[in-house]
């Protein structure tokens, strides 16, 4: 049998980084270590997220969240999460580049606590700023299609955005604009931020986004392990159902097998 | 002498950043320092001296999303 185009033969590449996993997982707010580990493995993910913060000093022990992820086996994605303006933003992406981890960011500039809804003028300058000096920029945005243009215009690797805000777990609240950014963008959409359940993750995929970033979905489940596995497999589904091309919706009913040679007369 | 790391005033003996990771005990540890406003990395640590009242900021990777 043939392979599938949504398995395993489904390569995908941004910045020259090629992947077959579409599943970008986040690594804050799980439980414990050895819990995000597994959770991290039955996702599949071969991009992890992480956050830019002050060491404790005060705390005696290695804190380090690296020291639980076996080195080499994952290409890392920091974001800038805290940041309120560009300069922030990038003063945030030299000191997670200047690690020697990785040269990916993903700008992350919330205009406000409360939604934590990202600034979109502030993200372009941002994204303008970093592309310039080689960042491999991956911009978390609103699902506003003309934005995406603009960013992807400026440079960024893909474009990155939100189905709802950060961690309400909403779903895609604007369905109509994923789908729109996706058949306009000339680089890889993601959507990240505000998904829920494996529903979420399989609709972004069938409306033809790339990839999914998420976190809390997954670090919040009851079962962390058992839900990265689930949004694994929608993703997965969702994929391949977009791939293998929907059926269009009919306003009525339209039998199966047909009228012809039927034993009631 | 006095410096201010990550927005704390601290007593430390230290000739050059490499000396304040070192005496903060996070030596080896995958760290990223920032002074006055400036990345530097580890390869710069030896060769940039500190001075009383200089900021510093000490940053690593965190769980995020």
């Amino acid at each position: 049998m043939s392979e599938h185009r949504g398995s395993s033969g489904d390569v995908w590449s941004i910045g020259g980084q090629e992947m077959q996993s579409r599943f970008f997982l986040g690594t804050g707010l799980f439980p414990n270590p050895f819990v995000q580990n597994e959770a991290i493995a039955a996702s599949g993910a071969e991009v992890l997220t992480f956050a830019i913060r002050r060491v404790d000093l005060e705390a005696a022990e290695d804190d380090s969240i690296l020291q639980h992820l076996e080195p080499g086996a994952f290409r890392f994605l920091p974001n800038t999460s805290g940041s309120r303006t560009a300069e922030e933003a990038v003063r945030i992406a030299r000191l997670a580049r200047a690690s020697g981890l990785s040269d990916w960011i993903k700008v992350e500039i919330s205009a406000d606590g409360r939604t934590l809804l990202p600034d979109p003028l502030e993200t372009l300058r941002a994204t303008e700023i970093l592309v310039k000096e080689g960042f491999t920029v991956l911009p978390y945005t609103s699902d506003d299609p003309v934005i995406c243009r603009r960013l992807a215009e400026a440079g960024a690797a893909a474009v990155m955005p939100g189905g709802a805000p950060i961690g309400t777990g909403l779903g895609i609240l604007n369905p109509y604009n994923i789908g729109l950014i996706v058949e306009e963008s000339a680089v890889p959409v993601i959507v990240d931020a505000g998904l829920g359940t494996a529903s979420d993750a399989a609709l972004a995929m069938e409306l033809g986004a790339a990839a999914i970033l998420m976190n809390t979905p997954v670090a919040k489940a009851q079962d962390p392990v058992g839900m990265a596995r689930a949004m694994r497999l929608a993703i997965e589904g969702g994929r391949l159902a977009y791939l293998s091309g929907r059926m269009s919706k009919k306003r009525y009913a339209s039998a199966s097998s047909g009228f012809e040679s039927l034993i009631v007369e | 002498m006095e410096l201010i790391v990550n927005g704390t005033k601290r007593e430390l003996d230290a000739v050059n950043i490499a000396d304040v990771v070192e005496r903060l005990g996070l030596a080896g540890r995958p760290v990223v320092a920032e002074v006055e406003g400036e990345v530097l990395y580890s390869e710069q640590w030896e060769s940039a001296e500190v001075k009383p009242g200089m900021k510093i900021e000490l940053v690593h990777f965190v769980g995020g999303g």
